[in-house]
């Protein structure tokens, strides 16, 4: 019990970098994905290349992302004249921003085409849209363990490391599992409530346009 | 009379080999080499162009040695003050010479290039003698210290050798030589570009394991909360060190230092010197006992392979290609003006982990995606079930599933693989197959399900039921057959020796990371957007068969 009440406050400190950058990386591929959605929504030469760059965008594992921006930026790297390197967490959250870009992308495109269409409230499903993929991100986020980055992840397969017997370490696996799911599960609960409640009210004032036009 | 002529022959005979065999002795020889040197200064050498270092050396009065500045108990300098085992072992040195020594900072990268453009006349740095290095500098026999890698970790973690390591990943530095070995025991290697963090890593338990030089961890060893904390494991990869000089122009210097090696180690100035600062002294005591016997006590004995010690052998085997790659890399070169170097095609080793490292990852792909069907036909039925009882299993596990970190869930199945089958990467792979299949199957099967449900409202009926759910949640069953495929490179995580596995292995022991990383990022999209295609394809058929 005392190893649990000593595990669980560092867990939960851990899973606080998750979050924090899953955070990075929805803002950071917010502002690339919306970008590409305009450019496509608007076509043209720019809107025709927005298509194939979300597809690499779509395409690009993770994982290897992050080890790529690990290993590819030089470390003598400078930027406007500045020393440059990445921090941990910033690696991770950069090598999450292509899947965070194409996502946002994809369903920031349909949110511009309702708004064009005069539909704001079914735009409006883009925002749980995002709350999914920053749950999505919290989870991917785990793959920081693997480049020493101290998250959730790596403070549960230390504990693990340590753990003296087979049953100890799946103790400690399933606390993991709780400690995330519980945000997760919360999470995408209150996705499932909001596209609820926001699918009523555009299935509400189009009945109430139709009942005026009528 | 006659006893005495007696006496005085048998004194003659007696004498005659003794004298033979001080002549002989390296401390004669030695004597000798400087006297000439000196001599050779003294009638106008130098002037001369190509006079030996040792003569140079004579003219100056002083002897310029590169040395390293911030290598704990090896060479240390705080403000204008030099310590450290290599500082005092050149201070020996120049005594012996007769001359001041006059130091010159060098590390790692500038070692070699000071001494081939003449800044310094020898390097005592911390520097290997191996077999790569023996063509740009001439290296001191006998040695005047010995490293090996050091595994170091928690007192409380039971390791004893490269049985109880396989699997673990370890700490290690971008470019040592040693990595290859951890990787051929089926060590996860987590790399630093600096050695210097491995035992703050250590302590913030960012890495449970770090390999490095002892001679590198003698220095934390010395904290007394570090000593109580950790300890080391076991060792490998012994590499002598080596005193050296340049290839040319310093064949007497190079002499007159192996006969001072040879002496230091015969007369335990290398072991007393060591002593004082505390470092390991295990290689020195057995090099006193080797040194003191005649065979090897003589001025031939720095050349007698029975003495000395070889250098570590690092050449890789070339593959039968390396000459294509090299004219590649060149054209390529000149071409683009872009430095490639694609280390994965130099050497057979390489060359064999990265075949190797394909062919798994199709392997895991293609392992997934099946993986990931299955498991979302099984959940899927599962979760559609009228059965409660199934139902409710089947939920239990896919908010299980749901809510477990991918990480997380390798880490689980490969513990469990583990605990039943011996290490190998075989149950890496398959523990991959089933986590990514697991987790992706049973977000697509819950989308199935709901598939099921929906149709159920509608009041379709139940004939045909489920595979018209597959035609309707055949967009989500899709996207997660690709976030199947797209989640593969992970599995190296658990060591599943996959391309990204493989490649990381090379950099960790060759040149050319950028290069590898770019084919890496290359590779690994272009099979996911293939995949992308297929996938597309099964989606239009499972969409037609509905319709249909």
């Amino acid at each position: 019990m005392t190893g649990l009440g000593e595990f669980l406050p560092r867990l939960l400190g851990g899973m606080v970098v998750n979050f924090e950058i899953a955070a990075l990386a929805l803002l950071l591929g917010f502002a690339v994905g919306f970008l590409l959605a305009a450019l496509r929504l608007y076509g043209g030469a720019l809107g025709a290349m927005a298509v194939p760059l979300i597809a690499l965008m779509r395409a690009a594992p993770t994982f290897v992302v992050m080890f790529f921006l690990l290993n590819a930026i030089p470390r003598d790297a400078e930027l406007f004249g500045e020393p440059f390197e990445l921090s941990g967490v910033m690696t991770v959250a950069l090598s999450l921003v292509p899947y965070a870009a194409a996502y946002v992308a994809d369903s920031g495109l349909a949110a511009l085409q309702q708004m064009r269409a005069g539909e704001p409230l079914a735009a409006l499903l883009f925002l749980p849209n995002l709350m999914r993929a920053f749950f999505v991100m919290v989870m991917s986020s785990g793959a920081a363990a693997a480049i020493g980055v101290t998250e959730g992840i790596s403070i549960i397969l230390r504990a693990a490391e340590k753990a003296p017997s087979f049953g100890d370490r799946l103790v400690l696996f399933a606390v993991g599992i709780v400690c995330f799911g519980i945000p997760l599960q919360a999470g995408l609960a209150v996705v499932r409530l909001l596209q609820r409640r926001l699918g009523h009210l555009l299935l509400r004032t189009r009945r109430a346009a139709a009942e005026g036009g009528g | 009379m006659v006893r005495r002529l007696l006496a005085v022959v048998a004194m003659l005979l007696v004498a005659t080999p003794l004298q033979a065999q001080d002549d002989r002795s390296p401390d004669r020889a030695l004597a000798r080499l400087l006297a000439e040197a000196r001599a050779a200064g003294d009638a106008g050498g130098c002037t001369r162009p190509d006079a030996d270092r040792l003569v140079r050396v004579y003219c100056a009065g002083h002897i310029r040695i590169g040395v390293r500045e911030f290598y704990p108990l090896f060479a240390t300098r705080d403000g204008g003050v030099r310590d450290g085992y290599e500082i005092d072992v050149a201070d020996a040195i120049a005594q012996r010479l007769g001359v001041t020594p006059e130091f010159s900072r060098v590390n790692a990268a500038t070692r070699i290039p000071l001494l081939a453009e003449d800044r310094v006349d020898m390097v005592i740095a911390t520097m290997g003698h191996n077999t790569q290095r023996d063509s740009q500098v001439r290296f001191i026999r006998p040695h005047y210290y010995e490293s090996e890698t050091t595994v170091v970790g928690p007192r409380a973690l039971k390791i004893a050798g490269w049985a109880d390591i396989a699997n673990h990943t370890v700490c290690a530095t971008v470019g040592n030589g040693s990595n290859a070995d951890l990787v051929d025991h089926d060590v996860r290697l987590m790399l630093f570009d600096e050695a210097g963090v491995l035992p703050a890593r250590l302590e913030d338990e960012t890495c449970l394991l770090a390999a490095q030089d002892d001679s590198f961890f003698a220095e934390a060893f010395t904290h007394p909360d570090f000593a109580g904390r950790f300890d080391q494991k076991f060792g490998f990869a012994q590499v002598p060190w080596g005193m050296a000089v340049a290839k040319s122009g310093s064949d007497r210097l190079a002499r007159a230092l192996d006969l001072m090696s040879q002496i230091f180690h015969r007369d335990g100035v290398f072991l007393g010197i060591a002593r004082k600062h505390r470092i390991g002294t295990a290689y020195l005591e057995r090099e006193q006992t080797v040194w003191q016997q005649p065979a090897c006590n003589n001025d031939a004995g720095s050349g007698n392979p029975a003495c000395v010690r070889p250098a570590l052998d690092t050449e890789l085997p070339p593959t039968p290609f390396v000459g294509a790659v090299d004219a590649f890399e060149a054209r390529f070169r000149a071409f683009t003006g872009i430095d490639l170097a694609l280390p994965m095609l130099r050497t057979a080793p390489a060359w064999s982990l990265l075949r190797s490292g394909i062919v798994n990852t199709l392997i895991l792909i293609a392992g997934a995606l099946i993986s990931t069907a299955a498991f979302a036909l099984l959940l899927g039925g599962a979760l559609g079930s009228r059965s409660a009882t199934l139902h409710w299993l089947a939920r239990a596990l896919t908010v299980t599933l749901q809510s477990s970190p991918i990480v997380l869930t390798l880490v689980v199945a490969s513990t469990f693989a583990h605990a039943l089958f011996p290490y190998s990467d075989a149950v890496s792979l398959g523990a991959s197959i089933v986590a990514l299949g697991m987790a992706n199957g049973s977000n697509a099967g819950q989308a199935i399900s709901e598939a099921m449900a929906s149709l159920r409202v509608e009041g379709r009926g139940e004939a045909g039921l489920f595979r018209r759910a597959l035609g309707r949640s055949a967009t989500q069953l899709i996207a997660f057959l690709v976030n199947a495929a797209k989640g593969t490179p992970i599995a190296s995580f658990i060591g599943a020796p996959e391309l990204l596995s493989a490649l990381t292995d090379i950099t960790s022991f060759s040149s050319g990371r950028v290069t590898t990383y770019w084919l890496l990022l290359i590779f690994y999209t272009a099979v996911i957007m293939i995949v992308v295609v297929l996938c597309r394809r099964l989606q239009a058929v499972l969409e037609q068969g509905t319709a249909a």
